[in-house]
């Protein structure tokens, strides 16, 4: 274009023509390098951005790579669910091996002993398009069994169709043996509790109502022996009170038998951490009311000989009357459990508590069997548990603190055997 | 007249009063407390008579009550009276020094047979 014009122009006016002509040459040169810059400055952009993501790409399969939970793909298109990717943490949770899986269908991972209502449940819930999320009883690749935790949601695409299947599972057996192992102990002590309580009560009661049997016995004695040659008809009567009195007393003497107190069998104990084991027990119970243990176990106490059910229950019979007098007041928060070498041959263990303290006049009658009978289902009666700790060789005792609340404290023997 | 000396500590009332009426039947002269240190503060050391100990009762039981008695050289004669079932009561009670263990209810003839066995019970006797 630019030639034919130059070419027809007359020679006069040529030096004008040249200076129009080189003005819009450079405007166009200036145009197209203009949107040159403009296009290389997009292909700039647009290789960052690609790099960038290309950067956030890699960043994410290297985290899905070394996630601890095990991560699995699913391709959704056929009826079949094909595992398309899994990552390290899966292959290790399953005992899989990568030849095992890619390409094969989900659920024959699942292996023969598996649950088929549980792969049912996750199969109907998949093609509902929900998330699937549950607990259950899986198979490792040798048959080996194990906890997990399982959650697969719907991968869709631009039109919202399913196209993959992401799923997490994550290995729960620890956690959950030690969630069974925290019940069944739970379950132990509590049976122990009622049973204990049981027997304590039918005790006192058995111990209640002998005096006066005691006392009826020794009066229809004494009447008989005033009567004796008189009134035959008062003296027949007199020897049937005593007759139905022994019989009251033979129906106390057969329950006693009945519910007598286990004897403690006795193991080598660490005090601290039985103290430890028992707080896992309760600790539902004092983050419930907002309360703060502080632990203040001296390190190198020797071994106590103790039964270690028996002393759980008086651990958590004190823990749980400290928290029911901090209870009272929203201030008191802290709980604390110390034990320490009282002398060379006692360990005490203490639990102090900042809440309403003990009244003057309760304290003698503290441990009395029918001071308290609060049914909670942990805690006993104090009055058992200083049988428990005497049964021990030790004694338990309680006193008001300087400042607010009160210290339980009871002292165990050193066991004189070494480990 | 002379009547034999009995004393009773026990924390329940109605076995106090039941036991005196009865020994008091076979001629026995009764005193009663329902503690061991009321007992103490009132009968000297030196003052014969026989002790019916109940085993159960606050502050001092049975059991601290006879080592208090052994140790003071009294040689007051003890028998004690539980109302809990204790299978080796009789061997601990023995071993601690004193003379009989019966267990509630105790029958009248028993415990009187227990007290008119004792020796030198016929010096414990009211002027």
């Amino acid at each position: 274009m630019i030639k034919k014009s130059v070419g027809k122009v007359k020679p006069g006016k040529k030096s004008l023509l040249n200076k129009i002509t080189r003005q819009s040459l450079e405007d166009q040169v200036r145009q197209k390098t203009d949107e040159l810059n403009v296009k290389q400055g997009q292909l700039q952009l647009g290789a960052d951005r690609e790099k960038i993501a290309e950067e956030q790409i890699h960043i994410r399969t290297k985290a899905m790579e070394a996630a601890a939970d095990g991560i699995f793909i699913i391709e959704a298109r056929n009826q079949a669910f094909l595992v398309v990717y899994a990552n390290p943490s899966f292959y290790k949770i399953t005992g899989y091996m990568k030849g095992d899986i890619i390409g094969k269908d989900y659920f024959l991972l699942y292996g023969p002993d598996f649950d088929q209502r549980v792969s049912h449940e996750i199969r109907k819930t998949l093609e509902q398009g929900k998330i699937f999320y549950g607990e259950m009883l899986s198979f490792k690749k040798n048959g080996e069994k194990f906890w997990c935790f399982l959650r697969i949601s719907p991968v869709r695409d631009e039109n919202g169709i399913v196209t993959h299947y992401v799923g997490i599972k994550t290995d729960t057996t620890l956690i959950k043996q030690r969630d069974m192992e925290i019940a069944e102990q739970r379950e132990e002590l509590l049976h122990v509790t009622r049973v204990g309580k049981l027997a304590e009560f039918v005790s006192s009661l058995a111990h209640e109502i002998s005096q006066p049997l005691t006392a009826i016995l020794s009066y229809a004695q004494a009447g008989q022996r005033l009567l004796v040659d008189r009134e035959p008809q008062l003296h027949e009567i007199l020897q049937f009170i005593i007759s139905d009195d022994q019989r009251a007393c033979e129906v106390i003497r057969r329950l006693r038998t009945l519910l007598k107190k286990t004897k403690p069998s006795l193991e080598p104990l660490d005090i601290n951490i039985l103290i430890r084991d028992t707080v896992l027990l309760i600790m539902p119970h004092i983050t419930a009311r907002n309360k703060v243990l502080v632990f203040n176990l001296a390190e190198d106490i020797p071994l106590t000989e103790g039964d270690r059910i028996q002393l759980q229950q008086v651990i958590l019979n004190l823990i749980s009357n400290s928290l029911e007098a901090m209870d009272e007041r929203s201030d008191s928060r802290q709980l604390t459990l110390r034990t320490f070498l009282q002398d060379a041959n006692s360990i005490m263990v203490e639990v102090t508590d900042s809440g309403c303290g003990i009244p003057e006049e309760s304290l003698s009658k503290l441990f009395s069997h029918f001071f308290t009978s609060k049914l909670d289902g942990l805690g006993m009666g104090l009055s058992i548990s200083r049988s428990i700790v005497e049964a021990h060789g030790g004694l338990l005792d309680a006193r008001n603190n300087s400042g607010p609340g009160a210290t339980f404290y009871f002292t165990l023997p050193v066991s004189g055997k070494d480990l | 007249m002379e009547m034999k000396k009995v004393y009773v500590v026990d924390d329940d009332e109605s076995v106090c009063r039941a036991l005196k009426i009865l020994l008091g039947t076979f001629d026995f002269q009764v005193e009663t407390f329902n503690s061991s240190r009321n007992f103490f503060d009132t009968v000297s050391a030196d003052t014969p008579g026989c002790l019916l100990l109940d085993v159960n009762m606050p502050g001092l039981d049975g059991w601290a009550t006879q080592k208090i008695i052994l140790a003071s050289g009294s040689g007051r004669p003890v028998i004690f009276i539980s109302a809990v079932r204790q299978a080796d009561g009789v061997a601990r009670a023995l071993e601690v020094g004193a003379v009989g263990f019966l267990q509630k209810p105790v029958d009248g003839q028993t415990l009187v047979d227990l007290i008119d066995g004792l020796p030198g019970i016929s010096q414990a006797v009211l002027e």
